[in-house]
């Protein structure tokens, strides 16, 4: 698994292996709104 | 559900708020950390955008599924996604709705009343384009469907 930690809308720290106490679905969104 | 979007947290906090959608956004703003390493980056497109992709990652760090778009316009049909996610049978789960921090929206952004004339413009030239060109037709019939959805979507 590729594990990579990045900031949510709040500005806070969000790591992948964080959330796989279930499968976690990762949408990629276009973005540049 | 967990988004990945190359905007900063406070424009992902203004989508949230704007479409209030149930799930964080999270931002990538260079691709390096999760965008590129998961395949969705989109090497022909310049503006270092996502092309939109869907990956479930299982419980062991697993790849479980995976959907990709061809471009930045091609959105997965959400019909089929779920339908792929049931498929799956993975077990149920929760998700908090996200609470949103300072919120700017982006320079683009369309305020959430633009959007319906927005899609239905685009679904008026993807429907011209496609009795145009008719090697375009199933192209522009699936855009045409695209934005069908999004215009059910903002009036539900």
């Amino acid at each position: 698994m590729h594990d990579f930690t990045i900031t949510d809308q709040n500005a806070e720290d969000w790591t992948l292996s964080d959330h796989l106490d279930a499968p976690a679905v990762l949408v990629f969104l276009r973005g540049d709104w | 559900m967990f988004g990945v979007v190359i905007d900063s947290p406070e424009q992902n906090a203004a989508m949230i708020d704007k479409l209030e959608l149930p799930f964080p956004i999270l931002s990538d703003p260079d691709r390096s950390a999760a965008i590129e390493p998961y395949g969705a980056a989109d090497p022909k497109d310049q503006r270092n955008i996502a092309k939109p992709t869907v990956v479930v990652v299982g419980t062991d760090g697993s790849e479980l599924f995976r959907m990709e778009s061809r471009d930045f316009a091609d959105r997965l049909p959400e019909e089929e996604l779920v339908e792929a996610l049931q498929a799956m049978d993975l077990p149920p789960t929760s998700q908090e709705p996200p609470v949103t921090g300072p919120a700017e929206p982006g320079p683009k952004a369309m305020p959430r009343e633009a959007l319906v004339p927005y899609y239905r413009g685009a679904r008026f030239a993807a429907v011209a384009l496609g009795n145009r060109h008719p090697q375009a037709k199933e192209d522009a019939d699936r855009y045409v469907a695209q934005m069908d959805r999004y215009v059910g979507a903002l009036k539900a």
